[in-house]
């Protein structure tokens, strides 16, 4: 008789999960068809926001307080790195657990919240690649606006970047849970794809906001997304202040995290498997 | 012998909806919290030794689903002990996993957009299956479950069958302490359903796995295990070897005649009278054809000798009850014992 296999390692679970990143984005590029529509709506979406926003400044310029070069700036980076932040993880994980195919996922000896973040990771990784399509355009149109304000800056908004992620993940991770309870991911998702693209600072920069609207985003994650590293990277927060913005990331990070492990385990212990 | 799992009291019960038909229902129902509680097992208790095999059968809704997920550590039960290896499932699911395999009939665990293989080589990492373990039952499935053709395909392009004989594989990658195999050949054709038998007590008895499937197919029962649990409506009907399954519930034997001529009637009558009295009940006299039945072991030659000499026969039958007879038999009693 076998004997019982002993615990993994930090190494052997490391080895786990980084392992099941290079299968998920292999998935990621299996459906090529897919990834090229993707582009070209990507390009398309971009270049009508252009015209869009182009009309605005051309009827009303003067009276926005920013000024187009740097908005059209702004508006290329958001749509860039909401691009590379996109993760799909909410579709797939409310889908199996519609169809009850999370059982098999939980039978894995991976913890679940951190394979799923593997899984963002690799959705991002891909879908950076779409963003990365955008910024070329982007800088081919709009030249140097499009480059971060200065090496620091640039340094700090890959720490900015990386705590987005986290907090987009967790965000995407804890609204997902509700599927537990809903049995359809649907509804889920478009509520938070509504938050966030209010509060992120997607359509516009947060300054431009009504302040209502602004007070209400500075309680809420979102703007953490998109809007605080695209200040870091502009320049806008130097020094001690995108040292308060990155710490704010940091902390939403961590609470949203440490948020969605509980939720989970709330979740999964009131857990129906779906079709018997 | 080592315990491999262990169920006290078992119960898992949950609440349903009920829902109104018709859209006006429909209507309603988004505004109505009725809801009703289902028991899915109720009381249940059993143990399976380390290398044991066991089938667990019952008619859909018997409970079989629920207590394997409750095993492999998905559903946390309502009430009572379960521990599978030493460990609490739903409080130990990760470690637990290490060393269980499981198989969902209609699951796959798969990766879906990427070759067979690729899975094959995730789960070798994910488990850390060692060279010698994974060799072997590499090589045992590619050749017992004709795996060469399909290893590099994409599993979304593989067909029912394809797909389960690749999960199977899967669930067994590991050589894990217990496998639970939740309907492994559903939806497979006979020889398939073949290899897959095979496959199983190849790993079984290489690894000495500890075994518990739960099948609609008797034989899947009768050619992987030695023990079967019957599930009824959430309690346990039977334990025990597939034999004294066969000695509680098939102790009833046939006879059947084939006559050169049509009984009548008269005939009959007498027949019925005589039978009774050495044993036998006349379940069937039509047109050629005598069904007596005896629950006695001794009683055969008398009630033959009797038929042979009242009537002329052109054939006689003993017949035994199948397992699959019985269980079908046990199912359609309006009220389980």
């Amino acid at each position: 008789m076998k004997p019982l296999a002993p615990p993994l390692t930090f190494q052997e679970n490391a080895d786990g999960y980084l392992s099941f990143l290079n299968r998920a984005l292999k998935a990621n590029f299996a459906y090529k068809g897919s990834t090229l529509i993707g582009l070209l709506t990507a390009a398309l979406t971009y270049g009508i926001t252009l015209l869009v926003w182009s009309h605005v400044y051309g009827q009303r310029g003067s009276t926005l307080s920013i000024a187009p070069q740097e908005m059209f700036a702004y508006l290329a980076l958001a749509f860039c790195l909401n691009y590379a932040l996109t993760i799909n993880i909410d579709q797939r994980v409310g889908q199996r657990i519609r169809l009850g195919l999370i059982a098999t996922d939980l039978l894995k000896p991976l913890d679940f919240q951190t394979s799923q973040a593997m899984q963002a990771l690799s959705d991002c990784l891909f879908n950076g690649l779409i963003g990365a399509f955008v910024y070329l355009i982007a800088f081919l149109v709009l030249g140097d606006s499009v480059l971060p304000k200065s090496p620091a800056a640039f340094a700090l908004f890959l720490l900015s970047l990386f705590l987005a992620f986290v907090i987009q993940y967790s965000l995407v991770f804890i609204f997902i849970q509700g599927a537990f309870y809903t049995y359809s991911g649907y509804g889920i998702m478009t509520s938070r794809l509504a938050l966030h693209q209010t509060f992120s600072g997607l359509q516009a920069p947060l300054t431009l906001y009504p302040l209502v609207l602004r007070h209400i985003g500075d309680w809420l994650p979102f703007q953490h997304i998109i809007f605080t590293p695209i200040t870091i990277y502009m320049g806008k927060a130097e020094g001690l202040e995108a040292w308060r913005l990155l710490g704010a990331q940091s902390l939403w990070a961590l609470g949203l995290y440490t948020a969605g492990h509980f939720i989970m385990r709330k979740a999964l212990f009131q857990l129906e498997i779906q079709g018997g | 012998m080592e315990t491999a799992l262990r169920i006290e009291n078992l119960s898992k019960s949950y609440q349903r909806k009920i829902r109104k038909p018709g859209i006006w229902g429909s209507v309603q129902n988004l505004f109505s919290a009725e809801s009703e509680e289902i028991h899915a097992v109720q009381n249940l208790s059993f143990t399976i030794q380390r290398g044991e095999r066991v089938g667990l059968i019952g008619e859909n809704g018997a409970g079989k689903s629920t207590t394997l997920k409750m095993l492999t550590g998905i559903l946390v039960p309502t009430k009572g002990t379960i521990e599978v290896l030493g460990r609490i499932p739903w409080k130990e699911r990760r470690q637990l996993a290490l060393n269980i395999g499981v198989v969902f009939g209609q699951r796959p665990q798969l990766l879906w957009d990427i070759p067979v293989r690729e899975t094959f080589e995730l789960l070798k990492t994910m488990y850390r299956i060692p060279p010698a373990v994974y060799d072997v039952v590499y090589k045992e499935a590619v050749k017992r479950l004709n795996l060469d053709p399909l290893l590099g395909t994409p599993v979304r392009h593989l067909s029912l069958g394809q797909r389960m004989r690749c999960d199977l594989a899967a669930a067994l990658l590991h050589a894990p302490a217990v496998a639970f195999l939740d309907e492994p050949t559903i939806g497979l054709d006979l020889s398939v359903k073949e290899q897959v038998r095979e496959f199983i007590t190849d790993i079984q008895a290489k690894f000495g796995v500890t075994i518990l499937i739960t099948t609609h197919d008797l034989k899947d029962i009768t050619e992987t295990c030695d023990r079967l649990l019957l599930l009824d409506k959430g309690k346990l009907l039977f334990d025990g070897s597939i034999k004294a399954f066969e000695q509680k519930y098939a102790s009833d034997r046939r006879i059947v005649a084939e006559l050169h001529k049509a009984v009548d009637e008269a005939a009959i009558l007498q027949l019925k009278k005589d039978a009774a009295a050495l044993g036998g009940t006349v379940i069937e006299a039509e047109g050629h054809r005598i069904i007596v039945e005896h629950h006695e072991e001794g009683a055969a030659p008398g009630l033959i000798q009797l038929l042979l000499k009242q009537f002329q026969v052109v054939d006689i039958n003993l017949e035994k009850a199948d397992i699959e007879t019985i269980v079908t038999r046990i199912y359609r009693q309006p009220e389980s014992e």
